[in-house]
């Protein structure tokens, strides 16, 4: 390593990143500025810094002049600062001897059109990044080992494959869901485009293999209460909520623990057969009826009845009805807590349809015979609560006209319930429900109302040009409003035909609404406890939009499905597989390294006064006793370098590494007083 | 009584006084009995109509709704008023300068010449919207008022367009179907009937009925043959204008399209009138185009 002495060698590299920053900062004058500057020894520029030639020119500098900090201005560090300190650390010095500036995100695109202001806005940055370089100090980043099994939270076809994957991997992974059962969204589809697929018939054999896997533990009906850690290393609290039935294992514990015998639920449904509590169904989206003590649907995995507390009226025929040979049924069960360590985790955590009512003009919930596209699924499905037979929900009658509203509510940027965004899904959906009408009820015609059609998928063009053949209209047009005829309960769809130029009034005997997606309300707080990001649309943030879609701004945490924004089932499955492969790298590695950027505490200056541990939002810091003193100590691994402590310590003890006061302070300094201070 | 009465001034319109007088007299003696003193605007002028004149010129709808919101500030009362045009015009006007300060500026140089000054200070309400506020009125205020209750009549409910659009300058909530009328049609002891395309215009407004008397006609048609569907025994509606095209609309329509519908058509307070035991000369229901008595004597 070559010997940094304490006069400072600075090299400044300016990129141009093409035209992207060269286009709107005049680079020469920037480099230029730049030699003046105290400390620097070199200034130099490239077309693309981060390319291997560019790469060779820190390195070369730092051999040559034999510099003892690097200072890049170019673009976000969130890009390129690992490239970078590689260089650095390659040239022979501590990869924490570099500090970049963004000339790019925070100056060239905000003032393409200033070429003056963004020059001196680009000195500016460059005066107060060599400040700080002239300041750096070796730092060592930190190993830890990381626990050889991940977390999987939702238990839809994304995580389920995700676990699979994981799983097959040789890790060691807990499915987490907080319904009764596996499955998600898909086990309420009936069929699936363009293949027409049976949803549950592809869906079930993954299912199986994820209850029979060795290496999967599942955790039905459970949720996550606290999450603690970092990458490597999660604490992860589950509340298993009360399900009030017992599956065999648990009766084992129960016989081996109490001595009270039983040989729990086999799923023979007697239970079920007394309950006199009935619920709507939410798995037929509360169009058939639920006991108390329920199975979700047929296909259940586990085959473990759940009984429903809130509508429970604790009447005990359920008890006896199961008998005293299984007695699988505590009415008194209350919820319990486990503790998981995990290395990783992916969350995959689905969607919700929006309050699609709030769009009064289309009448749902207000006119019987408008319903969702979810609805739509359970009322064609084989298993549903209808047998398949599609009915009008008024009469019962079989429709014949269907009109089928796309873009219900996405988008739409005007508001309200309504999303910018596309919904991904439904105009396929929407296509598949034109075929199943014509399949299964003769003379049925299914009227599309559509903006365009986005069949962007593998198969998914040839599939509209199979329904339209088939005989589906499609109308070119956003409907308006619907409204329904009192007496036949008819509904006329009034839009316009933008084709034709002109309003049309249609009048169908059912319509369903192809109803935008958003998150879950319980994903704001998920989100928060696992530390991820939104974007605007409030979807789950990934780590970047292209090159790691699988990834969180949180080290160790993945996104998997429509948690992260709208996509249909195979771009679901592919981002688990994605997820699953990134999650399983740092499992695989056995450590990660973090950065080094702890608080530590100066003890000599520590007065011991302990005010700093309340401050600290990740209990990293504690009081000990040293050399017959108490001072504090930093638990590094816990440390998140948020600085918290340092900024409050009122005696100065707690140094902020690779951004220290004095640090930070030369950095005010050079900004204010234009380097005046040394 | 008079301690509790809240009071407001009243802004009476054009055709309410002028065609339908019953309208005028049901408004003030319907409200008394609902804890609402209605006082006279004194010396207000036309609203102005806001197709007529809104259409034309901007500045002189401003400047004429705002003296006479101008009138009411002097009287420290809020408005109330029970046509949906003038609401339009006043509410909006008296919103717009609120919020507006140099159209506020503007309009103030013009009722300088007359020694006036628009502040802001008072509020405008249409008289349906107090009946059915909690805080003033509300619907079981309006049930425990009524000593002949409606009972056995269907009455189709008709909200007009002014009132409750635009939708982003109203307050109204669901303007797509909305059913807070309906509580106080049935507040009134009669059964309230849906109809196929509820929210439709009356075909009058918008200077539709002056530019153009046959199209304006046809959309009233339109909601008469939806009406008839469901055997409505009369409309109610809050805008004496949208009563004037349904009422006298019929008659030109069976001279123009040789359609007869016999249809009742009364202003909300001429109902409630009714049902707190007015009779139907107090209410000169016999200024109706339309014969109100097949509907009198359902209820008789």
């Amino acid at each position: 390593m070559v010997e940094t002495k304490n006069e400072p060698r600075i090299g400044v590299f300016l990129c141009h990143c093409g035209t992207n920053i060269a286009g709107s900062i005049n680079i020469e004058e920037v480099k230029n500025y730049a030699k003046t500057l105290d400390g620097v020894v070199i200034a130099d520029e490239y077309q693309y810094m981060c390319s291997t030639p560019g790469q060779s020119k820190i390195i070369d500098a730092i051999n040559e002049n034999n510099l003892n900090g690097v200072v890049v201005a170019a673009c976000s560090p969130r890009l390129h600062e690992p490239t970078f300190r590689m260089a650095t650390q390659e040239g022979g010095l501590n990869q924490f001897r570099f500090e970049m500036a963004n000339i790019r995100d925070q100056n060239s695109w905000v003032h393409m059109h200033d070429l003056e202001g963004a020059t001196e806005k680009a000195k500016d940055q460059v005066l107060i990044a060599v400040a700080k370089a002239r300041m750096l100090e070796d730092l060592q980043p930190k190993s830890v080992p990381v626990e050889h099994a991940a977390l999987v939270l939702g238990a839809g076809v994304g995580g389920m494959q995700a676990a699979l994957d994981l799983a097959n991997a040789g890790i060691k992974t807990y499915l987490v869901e907080k319904l009764p059962t596996i499955g998600g969204r898909m086990s309420q589809l009936d069929k699936t485009f363009p293949t027409l697929d049976c949803s549950q018939c592809i869906l079930t054999p993954k299912m199986v293999d994820v209850g029979r896997h060795p290496l999967i533990e599942l955790r039905t009906y459970t949720e996550v209460e606290k999450v603690e850690g970092y990458i490597g290393n999660f604490t992860i609290t589950l509340r298993h909520k009360a399900r009030g039935v017992l599956d065999p294992d648990q009766a084992a514990a129960r016989a081996a623990a109490t001595g009270i015998l039983g040989t729990g639920c086999n799923g023979c449904g007697d239970c079920d057969a007394v309950c006199p509590v009935i619920k709507p169904n939410p798995f037929e989206m509360g169009m058939a009826p639920r006991k108390a003590i329920y199975i979700y649907h047929a296909q259940v995995m586990p085959l473990q009845y759940t009984i429903d507390f809130d509508a429970c009226v604790k009447c005990g025929l359920c008890v006896d009805a199961c008998g005293s040979e299984k007695n699988a049924i505590d009415l008194e069960a209350v919820d319990t807590f486990e503790e998981i360590k995990v290395g990783t985790c992916i969350l995959a955590i689905g969607f919700d349809l929006i309050p699609i009512e709030e769009k009064r003009e289309w009448g749902y919930k207000q006119y019987d015979n408008v319903i969702t596209g979810l609805e739509f699924e359970r009322l064609i499905c084989a298993s549903g609560p209808t047998v398949g037979h599609l009915i009008r929900p008024s009469d019962g009658k079989t429709p014949m006209k269907i009109g089928f509203v796309l873009c219900a509510g996405s988008r739409d940027n005007t508001g309200g319930v309504n999303k910018a965004y596309c919904s991904r899904f439904c105009c396929m959906y929407s296509l598949k429900h034109a075929h199943q009408i014509m399949e299964k009820i003769p003379g049925a015609v299914p009227y599309l109302f559509y903006m365009d059609i986005r069949s962007f998928g593998k198969m998914y063009e040839e599939f509209y040009y199979r329904i339209q053949n088939e005989g589906a209209k499609f109308i070119r047009g956003r409907v308006a409003n619907i409204l329904e005829d009192p007496i036949t309960k008819n509904l006329i769809v009034n839009t316009e035909d933008t084709l034709l130029g002109r309003p049309v009034a249609m009048e169908m005997d059912m319509v369903v609404l192809a109803a935008a997606v958003q998150p879950k309300p319980e994903a704001e707080h998920i989100r928060q406890m696992f530390g991820v990001s939104k974007s605007q649309d409030g979807w789950l943030l990934e780590a970047h939009p292209k090159l790691n879609p699988c990834g969180t701004t949180t080290a160790g945490i993945y996104l998997a499905g429509v948690c992260q924004g709208p996509k249909d089932i195979p771009d679901t499955v592919a981002q688990a597989e994605g997820a699953a492969s990134a999650a399983s790298i740092p499992i695989h590695m056995g450590e990660v390294q973090l950065e080094p950027y702890f608080a530590m505490c100066m003890e000599d200056l520590c007065a011991g006064c302990g005010m700093c541990l309340n401050q600290c939002p990740y209990g990293a810091l504690d009081l000990i006793e040293k050399n017959g003193r108490t001072v504090m100590e930093v638990t590094e691994a816990k440390c998140k370098g948020c600085g918290t402590c340092g900024g409050f310590c009122p005696g100065g003890a707690i140094k902020m590494q690779h951004f220290t006061s004095p640090q930070i302070c030369a950095q005010i300094d050079a900004f204010l007083l234009k380097g005046g201070v040394n | 009584m008079a301690g509790n009465m809240r009071q407001y001034a009243f802004f009476l319109g054009c055709i309410a006084p002028n065609r339908y007088p019953g309208c005028e007299a049901a408004a003030i003696k319907t409200s008394a009995k609902l804890g609402i003193e209605l006082l006279p605007l004194k010396g207000a002028g036309c609203c102005p109509a806001p197709g007529a004149f809104g259409a034309i010129d901007l500045k002189v709808w401003y400047a004429l709704a705002a003296r006479n919101i101008v009138l009411a500030e002097e009287m420290k009362m809020d408005i109330t008023l029970i046509c949906n045009g003038c609401y339009k015009s006043i509410w909006e006007v008296n919103h717009i300068l609120k919020h507006n300060d140099e159209l506020r500026d503007g309009v103030n140089e013009v009722l300088a010449e007359v020694d006036m000054e628009f502040k802001g200070s008072i509020d405008v309400w249409h008289l349906i919207e107090l009946y059915y506020d909690k805080k003033v009125c509300g619907v079981e205020k309006v049930r425990d008022s009524v000593v002949r209750p409606l009972t056995g009549t269907k009455i189709a409910a008709h909200y007009g367009c002014h009132l409750l659009k635009p939708k982003k300058e109203r307050h109204f909530g669901d303007t797509d179907n909305p059913m807070w009328f309906e509580a106080l049609i049935e507040a009134l002891g009669a059964e309230s009937v849906q109809y196929r395309n509820k929210m439709q215009c009356c075909g009058a407004g918008g200077g539709v009925r002056g530019y153009d008397l046959t199209h304006s006609l046809d959309i009233t048609n339109e909601k008469l043959i939806n009406l008839e569907e469901v055997g409505a025994d009369a409309l109610t509606e809050v805008c004496p204008f949208c009563q004037l095209q349904y009422d006298r609309g019929q008659v030109e329509i069976e001279e123009k399209f040789g359609k007869k519908y016999g249809l009742p058509v009364l202003h909300y307070n001429e109902l409630l009138g009714l049902a707190q035991g007015m009779t139907p000369q107090e209410l000169a229901l016999d200024l109706h185009a339309i014969d109100c008595t097949p509907f009198l004597e359902k209820i008789r």
